[in-house]
């Protein structure tokens, strides 16, 4: 370890923050070029992704879970009050913390709509859609685009965040998400994040399966391919 | 008698007359709530192929498509474009470049005639090559002539 600095972000995080990233852009390129193969395939990784995101919540590293970040509100209040003084967090800080439920909650809202949604000629839909009405998918696509522009409002939000810690506070949020490493604060002493990596590929594989299930649309013999 | 008789006549003529020139707005709702038809009937012949394969239903999905198909030339007339007032996605080329837009239309019944041929035939893969030349028509029509939402 580099003198100075702890590990703060385990590997999976720090891989599902950078992928989930790079997906989101991808599906909406996709989707606002009607390439639809592509926008589904994109989604069911999103969906593995957030998946994971949330069985990390529960088995991940300490930073990665929610009962280390998700704080009261007192201690929320408490931070914005002094946001820019506080030494760097170990992990989310009390108001960031509820920033990421935020956007998990929105993605998956997005995602679990797409997955309903159905366009307005009936040719294109989610993996899950022949379980509802066409009305239905109807209001599933709806909620999809609502939730997409509510995911990019929290995105910009997040980007805010992190430009204001940058700039006016001088702290490097993006450094710590690529290698995995803060800077100690002078006479902090943290122990670095350690995770499993046999748990993660537990889990990693049960989702695997899920997701795949879902992309049949749970129809293990189909008739023919649409 | 004969008094009666006119009334009949004029208000057979204005009953008559009202039905061509249905406002804008109406004729737009009539060709969105087809297109709305159409669409719930492809989403059901996806389904049956992704899932049930009921014959029947697929038929009759098939002949709504079709039905629906022949409705909707005459439910473009001039002026229930953007410019009508009332919320459209039919672009201005529709009455610009009309046979393109009657070719297109054309291509769907005839399409969609082959898919209700074939939809109660019990093979899924030509059911499926069918239902994806009716989308591609549906598509194609689309792409020039309707506002991308």
């Amino acid at each position: 370890m580099t003198e100075g600095k702890v590990g703060v972000w385990d590997v999976p995080v720090r891989l599902f923050h950078w992928s989930l990233l790079g997906l989101f852009c991808f599906s909406w390129w996709s989707g606002e070029n009607h390439e639809m193969d592509w926008h589904r395939q994109s989604g069911l990784l999103v969906l593995a992704l957030l998946l994971f995101r949330l069985f990390w919540g529960l088995a991940g590293s300490r930073t990665a879970r929610f009962a280390q970040f998700l704080r009261g509100p007192g201690d929320v209040i408490a931070y914005a009050r002094k946001a820019g003084d506080e030494h760097p967090t170990d992990g989310h800080n009390p108001l960031g913390g509820w920033s990421v439920a935020a956007l998990l909650l929105v993605l998956l809202t997005l995602v679990g709509a797409g997955l309903f949604a159905v366009d307005v000629d009936g040719l294109e839909s989610g993996p899950l859609a022949d379980y509802i009405s066409f009305d239905a998918g109807r209001q599933a696509s709806e909620i999809h685009e609502i939730a997409f522009k509510a995911a990019l409002a929290l995105i910009g939000l997040h980007v805010c965040a992190i430009g204001y810690y940058q700039f006016l506070v001088g702290r490097d949020l993006v450094s710590p998400m690529i290698t995995g490493k803060r800077e100690l604060a002078p006479g902090e002493s943290a122990e670095g994040v350690r995770w499993s990596p046999l748990r993660a590929a537990i889990g990693l594989a049960v989702i695997a399966a899920l997701v795949w299930a879902v992309s049949k649309g749970f129809h293990f013999s189909s008739a023919g391919e649409v | 008698m004969m008094r009666s008789a006119v009334l009949a006549l004029v208000l057979a003529a204005t009953g008559a007359s009202l039905a061509v020139a249905a406002s804008p707005a109406d004729t737009i709702a009539a060709r969105q709530a087809n297109f709305k038809k159409m669409g719930g009937a492809m989403k059901v012949i996806k389904d049956e192929l992704a899932g049930g394969a009921d014959k029947a239903k697929m038929v009759g999905a098939a002949k709504t498509i079709a039905a629906v198909a022949r409705a909707q030339g005459p439910l473009f007339p001039k002026g229930t474009g953007p410019g009508a007032g009332v919320k459209t996605d039919a672009l201005p080329a529709i009455w610009t470049d009309r046979a393109t837009f009657d070719g297109h239309a054309k291509k769907l019944i005839a399409e969609a005639d082959k898919l209700v041929a074939v939809a109660g035939s019990g093979n899924a893969a030509a059911v499926a090559a069918q239902f994806k030349a009716v989308g591609g028509t549906c598509g194609g029509c689309h792409k020039a002539f309707r506002a991308d939402d």
